[in-house]
């Protein structure tokens, strides 16, 4: 009772019954892949928590101090002010390590999460109208990752991060015409610099992660505006979206896969020592470390500069810096392209159509086969970060490993690419791919004659019915939705009563109430009808 | 009223006490994590004898020491037979009877003890292939027979440092971590990990270096390492160095699992494939398959 009265109040003052009914019944698409995203979502909201501990504790300054901490084997020797800070982080605040530890996984994770995701929309085709926003927006909320990540990173004052930053300030250097005042004005002046730790904190912590944050709020808003794509299957079509409600099943699949994001980047974060700061010791600039990477999302811009070879290009009468090529030019190229690729691949197509059926791999070789070799150009890229460590572990020379890497380059991408080309041509001309596969039975009669036949397609009781929301109902309360509700034929309402006036609300369907497979229309976007005319309702391929 | 309508999907409410199971393991690892405690503790009131006692000049009579914290082997003359027999069997046969080298080896005459003892002891020497780095292996001789060897070549010609003893008693671990990380990491890697150089050259790894190894390595630089003369390097701050060294061998690893001690390579991995591939796999469990 206390609960209605309280949704009353709030409805009667903000209205939210409507949205929180219709968010309620959102449908949520059941396939793992849809998972991905979440996953990212999730180290997100880990990261904002774990790093809001760190903030209490972490000193973002460079200035000197004599380190006189826990930590018995740096004691009595010069230090920064966040280095200090990090070492007492790790070792003398209460679980400051294992919040410090399952922070830098979370990042490895999130990234890597969001990669993966990436992934899944590029092959399935799900970037294709309407959502190119949601790309561009996805695309941004990348690019703002890896920085962030870097940022984080470099913020212990370590001597491999601070290798790193020495790294950063180059490249920033390298840029042509621009390069110094860029430099000095991202930096603070020249590098080393006084300015840079506390710079580099109030962007990781407040305002990208502000950016970060807005971002994520648009794609999930406009993801949910869109409703979601899925793959095709039984019963679903471009004009509706199967699946479960958001209340009570889907609420509970997440909620649940939140928390086993927490459990495994907290297992990781306990057991599994990353970024042993102390082991490393204090960023001094005469001070160096063979085997330095940087970490692993990063890692395909450090292999791009070393596998670089030392030519000195010349434009201009000026030498453009070595540098600029690997760790400008191309992610300027990448991230632009991956931007791009939905503007791209309908320049190809000349597909204008809305697509919410998604594409199975295999059912675009084309398109396959080209994120196939550009993934695989990056993969090699990113195996070139680590020459030296393989070099040493297989006993090999390291100018060996790198002029293989040098070769593989572009030699593995094209392979790659072909050999998806040629495996999802063949896949596409399998009859029956993708359907479940029915056991055959062997059997031997009494006579001796052995026969072959199917077993018997699954029991009908296991089949998903896929059941039509409720339609509208009068309107009691949001959560209280079985009382006082008839079945009517036209949209009901709630009656508000507003300067005497009683005034009907639609509040589409009633809650579901129950964890089975629903479906509900889409409603088509835009004024021109172009892209329906051509009856897009094509059904599933798997569907029969 | 029935949340889950159907048995098939009931299944997953039994999700969620799993996932709350382990989060509150993770919780309590979380609440009782240790906190500071070291192996190795130095006592903070002995920081001020930091021990840059006078560089030692090196090379007049033999190798003394600021204040023992490196003190010399004593070689036995007595054992001089005993190696030279052991040196002509193993070694002469490229260092020649003499050690005065040949076309296939060095001369070995005035190179010092200390030079000889890193080599034979740590098993680099006899060496098995002259064409490629030496590589560490089990040692062919007792710790007294390669004494002996060491007795025989330095008994040949005076001159070279002699094999050092260091006591890590009277080293100071922090002031070995500066000196290591300004003139060691940048071959050796900040762990002492080791890692290739270029040209199928290596750092070697130092976890399974002794003290006095270590200290005869800086003192005679051997193979591509540079040699620190008591001039670069104080007796007191090789020692300091040997200790970190020794440190680093079983250092502190507070945070779990090592993976290591070679950075981001293998986080990266374990990141990637673990942390994100049991996610996946929750994922796959959690959402629906193809049908």
């Amino acid at each position: 009772m206390i609960v209605t009265q309280a949704t009353d109040w709030f409805d009667e003052r903000l209205g939210i019954a409507k949205f929180t009914r219709k968010s309620l019944n959102k449908i949520f698409p059941d396939h793992w892949s849809f998972m991905l995203g979440e996953i990212a979502m999730y180290s997100f909201v880990i990261l904002l928590f774990t790093g809001v501990f760190l903030t209490l504790f972490f000193v973002p300054s460079s200035k000197d101090v004599v380190y006189n901490g826990a930590y018995a084997p740096l004691r009595g020797t010069k230090v920064s002010e966040a280095f200090a800070s990090t070492l007492n982080i790790s070792f003398s605040v209460r679980a400051g390590l294992v919040m410090r530890q399952m922070h830098h996984w979370a990042a490895n994770v999130f990234i890597a999460a969001i990669v993966v995701h990436v992934c899944r929309i590029f092959f399935t085709g799900a970037f294709r109208k309407p959502r190119e926003i949601n790309w561009l927006v996805g695309t941004g909320l990348l690019v703002l990752a890896i920085v962030n990540g870097f940022l984080g990173y470099s913020l212990p004052d370590d001597l491999i991060s601070g290798t790193g930053i020495r790294i950063a300030f180059s490249i920033v250097l390298s840029v042509p015409v621009v390069g110094s005042y860029l430099a000095f004005l991202l930096f603070g002046g020249n590098f080393p610099g006084d300015s840079i730790i506390p710079r580099f904190y109030s962007l990781h912590i407040l305002i990208i992660p502000a950016l970060i944050v807005g971002l994520l709020t648009a794609h999930l808003a406009i993801m949910w505006h869109q409703k979601h794509t899925q793959f095709k299957g039984k019963g679903k079509t471009d004009r509706n979206v199967v699946g479960v409600a958001m209340w009570p099943a889907y609420a509970f699949q997440a909620g649940g896969f939140f928390f086993v994001t927490a459990a495994v980047i907290a297992i990781l974060g306990g057991l599994v020592q990353i970024n042993p700061i102390w082991l490393y010791g204090q960023y001094v600039p005469y001070r160096v470390s063979y085997a330095v990477q940087p970490d692993w999302y990063m890692g395909w811009l450090d292999g791009a500069l070393r596998l670089m070879p030392s030519w000195e290009v010349q434009a201009f009468g000026h030498m453009i810096p070595n540098v600029f090529f690997p760790s400008v030019l191309l992610p300027g190229i990448t991230f632009t392209l991956l931007g791009a690729w939905p503007f791209i691949e309908k320049k190809i197509t000349k597909d204008n159509s809305e697509h919410n059926l998604l594409d199975n791999p295999r059912d675009v070789p084309w398109r396959t086969s080209v994120g196939v070799g550009l993934l695989t150009f990056y993969v090699v890229l990113f195996f070139a970060s680590s020459t030296d460590v393989l070099a040493n572990s297989f006993s090999l020379s390291l100018n060996f490993v790198l002029w293989a890497f040098r070769i593989l380059l572009f030699v593995v991408p094209p392979i790659a690419a072909y050999i998806a080309y040629k495996l999802a041509k063949e896949a596409s001309d399998v009859p029956g791919i993708g359907k479940r596969k029915r056991a055959l039975i062997i059997s031997r009669s009494e006579e001796g004659a052995f026969s072959t036949s199917e077993s018997a397609p699954r029991s009908i009781a296991h089949e998903e019915i896929i059941e039509e929301l409720p339609e509208e109902v009068k309107y009691h309360s949001v959560l209280d939705g079985t009382e006082e509700y008839v079945m009517p034929t036209a949209a009901a309402a709630v009656s508000t009563v507003i300067n005497n006036v009683s005034v009907d609300v639609d509040l589409g369907p009633l809650p579901s109430g129950g964890s089975g497979v629903y479906q509900i229309p889409r409603s088509p976007r835009g004024s021109a009808p172009n892209g329906r005319s051509d009856e897009q309702d094509h059904q599933g391929d798997l569907d029969e | 009223m029935a949340i889950f309508k159907r048995p098939g999907k009931a299944r997953r409410a039994t999700l969620l006490p799993i996932a709350v199971g382990t989060i509150t393991v993770g919780a309590a690892f979380l609440a009782f994590a240790p906190t500071a405690s070291y192996a190795q503790s130095n006592n903070p009131s002995s920081l001020s004898n930091y021990g840059y006692t006078g560089s030692y000049i090196y090379g007049s009579n033999g190798h003394g020491n600021g204040n023992g914290s490196i003190t010399n082997v004593n070689l036995d003359p007595s054992t001089i037979p005993f190696g030279k027999s052991l040196f002509v069997e193993n070694c002469a046969s490229c260092h020649g009877n003499y050690a005065q080298g040949s076309s296939r080896a060095p001369n070995l005459q005035g190179l010092g003890a200390a030079t000889i003892d890193f080599w034979v002891s740590t098993g680099r020497m006899p060496l098995a292939d002259p064409t490629t780095q030496a590589v560490q292996k089990p040692p062919r001789f007792s710790r007294s027979e390669t004494l002996a060897i060491d007795a025989y070549v330095t008994s040949l010609a005076s001159g070279g440092p002699a094999i050092p003893n260091v006591n890590l008693q009277m080293a100071n671990e922090a002031n070995g971590s500066e000196l290591f990380a300004t003139n060691c990491a940048a071959c050796h890697t900040i762990t002492g990990a080791g890692d290739a150089l270029a040209s199928g050259v290596y750092a070697p790894s130092l976890l399974s270096a002794s003290p006095t190894q270590i200290a005869e390595a800086i003192r005679s630089g051997p193979g591509n390492m540079p040699r620190f003369g008591p001039n670069t390097l104080t007796d007191q701050q090789v020692a300091n160095i040997a200790k970190y060294v020794t440190y680093l061998q079983k250092p502190v690893d507070q945070g779990g699992i090592a993976l290591g001690h070679v950075g981001p390579v293998t986080e990266g991995f374990v990141g990637i494939l673990i942390g994100l591939g049991l996610l996946m796999l929750a994922g796959l469990w959690i959402g629906g398959k193809a049908k």
